[in-house]
């Protein structure tokens, strides 16, 4: 029988405070990899995501692959016991990370096989998240004393895990919007923020882009608000689709998005303007049985070509362009005229 | 009728005993493990077995603990010999759980604890 010692609950302690200030999923486990190795004896520490999926393992510098594939082999298998419903090998990204053990000189084995393990899963609110493990190439090394401490590691580990989640989805919904998936105006603000300071301390390009959506009230009169929903959705999507990945496009209220360019000059602007205002015009809405066809305006502004002087000045001006483009009969590309 | 009551009378001594070492086997794992991982880990058996045992299906499982008040009522219209195998396949079960996730630490510190009351059980069928 082991007798727990203070030493121990001292570092279980040190542990559950590593993992409890992480506030990203690496961090944490990583903070739990260094940690633990305090506490238990093992080769292989094993986090395994059923969000993903994704298998974190922190092991030792020497272990040898087929050691890594037992481990990656026995927490699927486990898993799948608890969940009753297996995760493929395919489906899994798997993330390792080599640390050194300060306590542990030990070079292991190239031919060692797995043959202690504890892997517990982590639970919440009833809900199991994942599984956690530890794992080593000696026979009977962990016992009831390791399984406690273990446990409670465990649950802590669920714990930080899901505010992580939770966190995240809190951080989501703050700089989304919910009916289109792009970014929401609060966001667009930040980023416009951040891109104009760039551009006028670098002098480098910045694009801006307004489009709305033309007689989309008729849409929402005709169809309801469900119809308007869609071409919301729709269009959001097509922009999504014409621009870089590092641009931003943004819902900026109602029928209204944005497009923020950086490093992009006019020329490429327009082309990406006239682009989007083509694919909007040949791509037909379903709406129920009905198909309808829906067209959008767009202005543009630049710096520097518009001797822009701030970020409130690119807005205006796009939006002055914009009305151009309303005024000039809709399904069209303006570009401001100073 | 004599035989119905001895039956009854079986069927009472035997679900007493699988519903007290449930009991004990939950006071030590819960100490181990924690309630909330050994709530999950119950249900996962209990719904197992429960589809061939179906008198297991009324244990009541939470992290306050194990009930079982409503099994022992289901079992006094049970056979013996099929209560026995019930418990047995629960307990059967949760070994395989527990031995999936730590090998052998939890089932090494139940078995001396379980396997007499096994035994006795099945000593109880048999001289039925």
């Amino acid at each position: 029988m082991e007798f727990i010692t203070f030493k121990d609950l001292n570092k279980l302690r040190s542990i559950i405070n590593a993992i409890s200030t992480g506030i990203e999923v690496k961090e944490i486990i990583d903070s739990a990899g260094t940690t633990l190795a305090g506490l238990f004896d093992f080769s292989v520490f094993g986090v395994l995501l059923k969000e993903g999926p994704t298998l974190h393992l922190f092991q030792e510098e020497t272990c040898p692959p087929d050691f890594t594939q037992a481990v990656v082999k026995n927490m699927l298998k486990v898993f799948s016991v608890l969940e009753e419903e297996p995760i493929e090998m395919e489906r899994l990204t798997l993330r390792v990370e080599k640390g050194k053990w300060k306590n542990r000189q030990r070079v292991m084995d190239p031919q060692a096989s797995l043959k202690s393990h504890l892997t517990l899963p982590l639970v919440i609110e009833g809900e199991i998240i994942g599984c956690t493990s530890i794992n080593s190439d000696q026979a009977n090394m962990y016992n009831i004393s390791r399984l406690q401490f273990f446990s409670v590691f465990g649950y802590q580990m669920a714990a930080s895990l899901r505010h992580i989640q939770r966190f995240s989805t809190v951080k989501k919904e703050a700089i989304y919007d919910p009916l289109t998936n792009l970014f929401n105006r609060r966001h667009f603000e930040e980023a416009l923020s951040l891109e104009t300071k760039k551009a006028l301390e670098g002098e480098s390009n910045l694009s801006l882009i307004m489009v709305d959506i033309d007689h989309f009230k008729r849409v929402n009169d005709t169809f309801g608000h469900d119809g308007g929903d869609e071409v919301l959705r729709k269009v959001a999507s097509l922009l999504k689709n014409s621009v870089r990945q590092h641009d931003t496009v943004a819902r900026y209220g109602g029928e209204e998005f944005v497009l923020l360019l950086p490093g992009a000059t006019l020329d490429p602007t327009s082309t990406v303007a006239e682009r989007i205002r083509r694919l909007v015009e040949s791509t037909p809405f379903n709406m129920g049985q009905t198909q309808i066809r829906m067209t959008v305006s767009l202005g543009i502004s630049n710096f520097p070509a518009h001797r822009v002087r701030s970020k409130e000045e690119l807005v205006k001006m796009a939006d002055l362009a914009l009305y151009e483009a309303k005024r000039g009969g809709r399904n069209r590309v303006c570009i401001y005229q100073g | 009728m004599k035989e119905g009551k001895e039956e009854k009378f079986s069927s009472d001594l035997i679900s007493d005993l699988y519903t007290t070492l449930l009991r004990d086997i939950w006071e030590s794992v819960s100490a181990w493990i924690g309630e909330s991982l050994l709530t999950l880990l119950f249900h996962l058996a209990i719904r197992k077995i429960g589809e061939k045992y179906p008198f297991l299906n009324a244990s009541r499982v939470s992290e306050e603990g194990l009930v079982l008040d409503e099994v022992k009522k289901g079992c006094r219209n049970l056979p013996p010999s099929e209560i026995h195998r019930g418990f047995q396949s629960l307990i059967n079960q949760l070994s395989h759980l527990f031995s999936a996730l730590t090998e052998g630490v939890i089932t090494k510190e139940l078995l001396p604890k379980v396997l007499p009351k096994v035994r006795e059980a099945e000593r109880m069928v048999s001289r039925k």
